[in-house]
């Protein structure tokens, strides 16, 4: 196994007017680094497209995760999709991306739009074969991964965004790819990758979607870790035993809390610098420690990390926000959903003197809650979280 | 001389913020920026009693609405 990882983000809108979505994505992670990623889109909108594609989506991906060939796949499909009692058929088309120990990539596609793939920062054309399945036409490509590839799987709504409305022809494969080329320097996740390709084809549909759109987005990475610090330690005379083992691990460190980065800047034996900068945030300055990454306040500011991590998971709109600002919780936010694959949270389980006091919204319970609220929603980001307690 | 002021969790809810900026507001309007030296800390342990400031070693607790009047009774005065 390499030291590369798929960050892989997904995103749909609505036909306008469906509560459902027609599309569907589905991803089974395995152990090994391999992953099977399915983009379905089924015939039609609402409930019935929705079936559809959950079916075809679900089915595949459990299937060929499983090491069954891809002609059963489809044949499995074929047979147990219902038939729309208007069209006379049983239809989803398909995108297949299937990681093998992160070392290569099978991408298996049926009347989707084609996979777009970066590579080194341009549209990288790979090479495709067909496939004859049930008088059905597939396309298939295995590639070898490359650090910083990122694969974007579309439904046709999004080739047909703005199809009559501002544009004459929809948008067009080539010029998404011109539109997402732009981005790829940037370091921008998966999820938003895909949030900003969505966004410009709910724009070019004036807000009023003609069809459902998915997109799904794979970028391949190296690993980095990331540690954090939450708080000191129950026990006082832990405090050298937590400083020792958060410090010796690799990657970033990023500490919260005020006291915990007192205790930090004693075992480090640093001072401290504060600085009074808020800028137009509401957050609590941070400070800089030499040898930690970042130090900010902590209640607060990791509410607010929590808030966007949430939103993050939905909607996506946050990004906005915290993918520049320079508030700790959006410098938090950057090097946790952004930075990065495996995350080390060192969370003290001291109560503090200073909030036990009625008129204050912090309490114990809630520091708690927040570090495992904050920890769930990473682990659905898809990154490796460890949670120890001192 | 130096005025601390913590920027940590409880008192920044008490208008850590608002304390922040008027002294710095009172300090460039009075020509005082070569002589007093703003700074924040995080917790300095007396939360009740916050928003805690520091001038020099001694402690103060001020809020946003009495910002001003501390800052003419117990700093300027040793100022000049």
């Amino acid at each position: 196994m390499n030291d590369l990882c798929a960050d892989i983000g997904y995103l749909s809108i609505n036909h306008a007017g469906e509560e459902l979505c027609g599309d569907h994505v589905e991803t089974v992670q395995q152990d090994d680094g391999s992953a099977v990623i399915v983009l379905a889109d089924g015939l039609g909108s609402g409930v019935k497209a929705s079936i559809l594609s959950t079916l075809t989506s679900k089915i595949i991906s459990t299937m060929l995760a499983s090491g069954i060939p891809v002609e059963e796949c489809v044949a499995t499909v074929a047979k147990t999709l219902p038939v729309c009692s208007e069209r006379g058929v049983a239809y989803s088309t398909f995108t297949v991306l299937h990681l093998i120990n992160n070392e290569e990539i099978e991408i298996i596609q049926y009347d989707n739009p084609l996979v777009i793939l970066f590579r080194d920062g341009k549209n990288y054309d790979y090479p495709r074969t067909e496939l004859n399945i049930d008088n059905k036409k597939l396309y298939t490509s295995k590639l070898k991964l490359m650090e910083n590839d990122i694969f974007i799987a579309m439904s046709d709504g999004c080739v047909h965004a703005g199809t009559g409305l501002t544009l004459n022809f929809g948008w067009q494969r080539e010029n998404i790819i011109e539109y997402m080329e732009a981005f790829y320097d940037v370091g921008f996740t998966a999820k938003t990758l895909s949030t900003i390709l969505l966004d410009e084809c709910d724009r070019l549909y004036e807000g009023s979607p003609g069809d459902d759109a998915t997109v799904c987005t794979v970028r391949i990475r190296k690993r980095e870790t990331v540690n954090m610090l939450f708080g000191p330690p129950a026990n006082r005379d832990d405090c050298n035993k937590m400083m020792a083992l958060f410090f010796s691990k690799e990657g970033k460190h990023i500490i919260c809390g005020g006291t915990t980065s007192s205790i930090a800047a004693k075992y480090l034996g640093k001072q401290l610098k504060f600085n009074l900068n808020y800028g137009d945030s509401d957050i609590p300055p941070t400070a800089e420690l030499e040898g930690a990454d970042l130090v900010t306040e902590g209640v607060i500011t990791v509410s607010r990390v929590l808030e966007y991590a949430k939103d993050y998971l939905s909607e996506n709109s946050s990004y906005k926000i915290w993918s520049y600002k320079k508030d700790g919780a959006s410098q938090i936010a950057r090097m946790l959903f952004e930075d990065a694959t495996d995350i080390n949270f060192f969370i003290g389980r001291a109560i503090n003197p200073a909030h036990q006091n009625p008129d204050l919204p912090i309490t114990f319970s809630i520091k708690m809650n927040l570090s495992s609220e904050l920890a769930d929603c990473l682990k659905k980001m898809g990154k490796n979280v460890k949670v120890s307690y001192f | 001389m130096k005025i601390t002021v913590c920027i940590g969790s409880s008192c920044h809810l008490k208008g850590s913020k608002a304390v922040v900026g008027e002294l710095q507001q009172l300090i460039a309007e009075n020509n005082l920026k070569d002589k007093i030296e703003l700074a924040g800390t995080f917790c300095m342990g007396r939360c009740q009693e916050g928003v805690c400031v520091t001038v020099d070693d001694k402690f103060y607790s001020v809020s946003p609405e009495t910002t001003k009047e501390f800052f003419l009774n117990d700093v300027m005065p040793k100022v000049k």
